[in-house]
């Protein structure tokens, strides 16, 4: 593991080579990634420009956006000629930015940080991009402080769920009244709630942090587990289950086990971290 | 042209009879041993509960979608007098999901309320296109089904932009692409059984009236029918059988098109009988095809949804379809539009459109203020952006046009153009396959796998056509058999709707802003390379579109041509299929514009065609990247939307 570890920083530390001699002053920086974005934000950082920010306010929220960052387009429709006039001095991404990177090279050398890859845990890897991104702009002593907290917040709000955390968690989606898909170990989600002392009911293999939508009726299969819903949730669903016979048969649902949680993030930075976590412990409070 | 005429293959037998009663007994079967699996254990209330409100209704459900779109299905084949006819086929289920995606977004207080009747209105408005798009065409069978072929495209353009552009609610966009039957009460059973009841109540009224429509019209007028309220009144029966179950379990493909067609074989001859058994068949494949999806995905994931499983099954039946459905799809010949011949001088027209839109990409745009001019320092910025977008834009709007020249001569069918081929979506499935296999794949990799997913697309169709010496009609339904079946394939790809969905979609929806100057100079290359020697073929184009008999006794090897020809045409849409994206109207508007502007010969309206083509894509792409500024719309779409109302009318105008 350590070496592995040291191997990625190795790679990484290849990656900034061709940025070591163009260090960014605050301002200069373009984010093409949510998870960054939160990650810059959180750092104090302003980008002076970003993707898809009107959606970010609906699903990320926070870090709060301030004003006058720019906006570069959908995350997958990214606005080039735009961002080419900004002239940018340096640009962050993720892999799942990385389709861009040949292009997005032709105006700045773009530094990718990846937290989400296929079965493993993302927590570390967002500290990791934190400390990357930190280090670039010499926030170390910020991103430390960041990285302790959060690490510390989620053990001591873990501590005042001791009671909750007996029980397995089920963390969701809902894509209709009839759907949803649940967030595995390899997920922000999943991996937060087990750093918070919780066993993740979902043991199934997950692709991408979350399993394919699966039917409502296998909510039965973990009738022990707290379920926690994260937003968005539809509103056809949010207007139909309440009254759905399965659905209010579910021991969770029927036990009142069951946390509705507003939108966050399930491919965010540490910021989302902490976001599922205050706000999971605040509803698993008001439940109580 | 009328059905009673169509004599598929197998003669009404024991067996086929059979074969409907043996596909009942496995369904039968398939269902019992899920209800056996599900059946609850002495005091698991839960279990019970689940076996009551999950296990029945989806079984329930798939009866009735299945029924309801087997009646739609045989409904829709009687009133067109096409047996390819189907919700899936004239693009009413894309129609309805649009609108319900749509809805989803900008209506939710609507979508919660009236789902059905948003489902109803975009399915309708989807059949009201197709058949204006092939009215004059006297709603020839493969005329109405390549629009419904288009419309269906495009529609699905425009979901997948809804979808990209508002992540909120992608997941239940994703599910209801793929067609789930999943259950978690009664209420859709009911809702279902309600109006499947009502429409098969109103469809024995209509038998009569109907019997009659197998006369020719001028024949029914006589004996007292108002034949066009009675098509309305079918088709719009139909549109409402189709969009109710659109609306309760999303896209479900096929059955509509697999159910007549089973009754047939079956032994179903009268008007009477198939109306009978087409729900009978649809219900039954529905729920067989659900169960063989339940086993497949054991209980834990869906694999494949529901009706991406109907619609890979769509592709294969089609295929199987051809042979056997005889004259039945005889091509009414091109009703040629006179138009004054024009001056060839007057190429200067379209040519010098383009120099001005080609000036208008490079030095307007817009940035954070609004609209500008950009000059100086700020131009030297955009221009390495602007200019390979706008050169690649261009070639493969010139190459679209040159394809769509050359399909529609080859085929004499003025609906034909390069999307229906089938080469895009087996460029899609190439692509899907890359992205699957090789997630981290560069992008020429990209490329290559959709150059090989086209060419193996391509290839089918030759094949599947060469048998018929590539008759018109047997390379149009090829390609759109292959089209279907690779379509299927992307929809089971993207269900998934992991980051490849994405990409997809991105894909799909067609954009020119990732190309790079080498793109750019690729593109300018295939179109060169490919269009240059098309003149040479002059005369190939100009006997082709005549027929048959006329090919022969001017000593022309129709199949030789028409194959050379075909793998022209699929090389040049394949080459900007990787540029521009599945979809635009361009190589079926070009050809038409350059044609009515006087371009009649096969040079001037080649010529005529690559410059109309060109520009128009280069107004798309100007289009698509300053009117959502600093979002950016899929260049397809916006082709579409420009061209598309233009086209109907064009179409239509006497």
């Amino acid at each position: 593991m350590r070496t592995r570890r040291n191997l990625l920083q190795l790679f990484a530390g290849s990656l900034a080579l061709p940025f070591a001699s163009a260090r960014a002053d605050e301002g200069g920086i373009a984010i093409v990634d949510w998870a960054l974005l939160e990650t810059a934000l959180a750092l104090g950082l302003k980008p002076m420009a970003a993707v898809e920010l009107v959606l970010y306010q609906k699903i990320v929220a926070e870090p709060a956006l301030p004003d006058g960052i720019i906006d570069l387009g959908l995350r997958g429709a990214l606005n080039f000629e735009l961002l080419a006039t900004l002239q940018p001095s340096l640009i962050y991404g993720s892999n799942y930015s990385a389709w861009a990177n040949d292009t997005l090279m032709r105006m700045a050398p773009v530094r990718e940080f990846s937290i989400y890859l296929r079965g493993q845990a993302p927590f570390e890897k967002a500290v990791a991009a934190m400390r990357g991104m930190a280090g670039d702009q010499g926030l170390q002593a910020r991103a430390e402080t960041y990285i302790s907290e959060t690490e510390h917040f989620l053990a001591a709000t873990g501590e005042r769920l001791a009671r909750q955390r007996q029980r397995p968690i089920l963390i969701i989606n809902l894509g209709d009244a009839r759907h949803f898909r649940a967030f595995g170990s390899d997920s922000m989600f999943g991996d937060v709630a087990a750093r918070m002392g919780f066993v993740n009911s979902w043991a199934t293999r997950t692709a991408y942090s979350a399993a394919a939508p699966v039917g409502l009726e296998s909510l039965a299969d973990h009738p022990d587990a707290i379920i926690a819903v994260v937003g968005p949730v539809p509103p056809e669903a949010a207007r139909t289950l309440p009254q759905s016979a399965l659905w209010r048969a579910m021991p969770a649902v029927r036990e009142g086990r069951t946390v509705w949680l507003p939108n966050i993030n399930p491919f965010g930075g540490l910021p989302a971290a902490r976001r599922f976590a205050r706000l999971l412990a605040e509803e698993l409070k008001r439940v109580a | 042209m009328s059905l009673n005429r169509l004599r598929l293959a197998t003669t009404p037998t024991l067996s086929a009879t059979l074969l409907l009663a043996g596909l009942g007994l496995l369904t039968a079967m398939l269902f019992g041993w899920q209800i056996v699996g599900d059946w609850p254990a002495p005091g698991d209330r839960l279990a019970g509960l689940i076996l009551f409100y999950a296990t029945l209704p989806r079984g329930a459900v798939a009866l009735l979608a299945g029924a309801a779109l087997g009646l739609a299905g045989a409904l829709m084949q009687r009133v067109l007098r096409n047996p390819i006819a189907d919700p899936s086929t004239l693009g009413v289920v894309s129609g309805a999901q649009l609108a319900m995606s749509a809805a989803l977004l900008y209506a939710p207080g609507l979508m919660a309320v009236a789902r059905e009747g948003v489902a109803f209105v975009g399915g309708a408005l989807a059949l009201f296109l197709v058949v204006a798009l092939s009215w004059r065409r006297a709603l020839d069978p493969i005329t109405v089904v390549l629009s419904g072929m288009l419309i269906s495209l495009i529609a699905a353009a425009f979901s997948a932009t809804l979808i990209l552009a508002n992540g909120e609610y992608m997941m239940s966009m994703f599910i209801w692409g793929g067609g789930s039957l999943e259950q978690q009460s009664w209420a859709p059973t009911i809702s279902l059984v309600i109006r499947f009841v009502l429409a098969a109540v109103v469809a024995g009224l209509l038998i009569r009236p109907l019997e009659l429509l197998a006369l020719d019209d001028a024949n029914a007028r006589a004996l007292g029918l108002g034949v066009t309220g009675t098509r309305l009144a079918v088709l719009t029966l139909s549109v409402f059988l189709a969009a109710s179950v659109t609306a309760e379990v999303g896209v479900i493909g096929f059955i509509g098109l697999a159910a007549p067609n089973l009754a047939r074989m079956a032994g179903a001859r009268t008007l009477r009988q198939i109306l009978f058994l087409s729900p009978i068949a649809g219900a039954l494949i529905l729920l067989m095809t659900d169960g063989l999806v339940r086993l497949v995905s054991l209980g834990i994931s869906q694999t494949v949804p529901t009706g991406a499983a109907t619609a890979l099954l769509g592709g294969p039946l089609l295929l199987w379809l051809l042979p056997r459905l005889g004259g039945s799809l005889r091509v009414t010949q091109q009703s040629v539009v006179l138009a004054a011949r024009a001056a060839s001088w007057r190429l200067l027209f379209p040519a010098l459109l383009l120099l001005v839109l080609a000036a208008c990409a490079l030095f307007v745009g817009k940035n954070g203020e609004g609209w500008a001019l950009a000059t100086g320092h700020i131009l030297d910025l955009v221009v390495p952006w602007r200019a390979p977008r706008f050169i690649a834009a261009a070639a493969a709007g010139a190459m679209l046009a040159a394809a769509g020249v050359l399909m529609q001569r080859i085929t004499g069918n003025a609906m034909a153009s390069p999307e229906v081929l089938g080469i895009s979506s087996g460029a899609g499935v190439g692509l899907a396959a890359v992205l699957v296999f090789m997630p981290a794949a560069s992008r020429l990799v990209e490329l290559g796998g959709a150059a090989a997913g086209a060419v193996i697309a391509i290839l089918l169709v030759i094949a599947l056509s060469a048998r018929h010496r590539f008759a018109a009609e047997r390379l149009l339904l090829s390609g759109i058999a292959v089209g279907s079946l690779a379509g299927a394939l992307v929809t089971v790809v993207m269900a998934r709707g992991g980051p490849e969905s994405l990409r997809l979609l991105n894909w799909l929806s067609g954009s020119t802003s990732r190309v790079s100057p080498e793109d750019a100079m690729t593109a300018l290359a295939a179109a060169v390379l490919f269009i240059a020697p098309l003149p040479l073929l002059a005369r190939w184009l100009q006997v082709l579109p005549l027929g048959l008999s006329f090919a022969q006794s001017v000593g022309l090897k129709r199949s030789l041509a028409a194959s050379i020809l075909v793998l022209i045409a699929a090389l040049l849409s394949a080459a900007s299929t990787l540029f521009v994206g599945p979809l635009s109207f361009v190589g079926l508007m070009a050809p038409h514009m350059a044609r009515l502007a006087g371009f009649v010969r096969p040079i001037p309206q080649l010529i005529g065609a690559v410059l109309i083509g060109a520009a128009l894509m280069v107004l798309a792409d100007w289009m698509a990247r300053t009117l959502a500024f600093p979002y950016q719309l899929p260049i397809g779409l916006v082709a579409a939307l420009v061209g598309g109302p233009y086209l109907v009318w064009l179409l239509n105008r006497r």
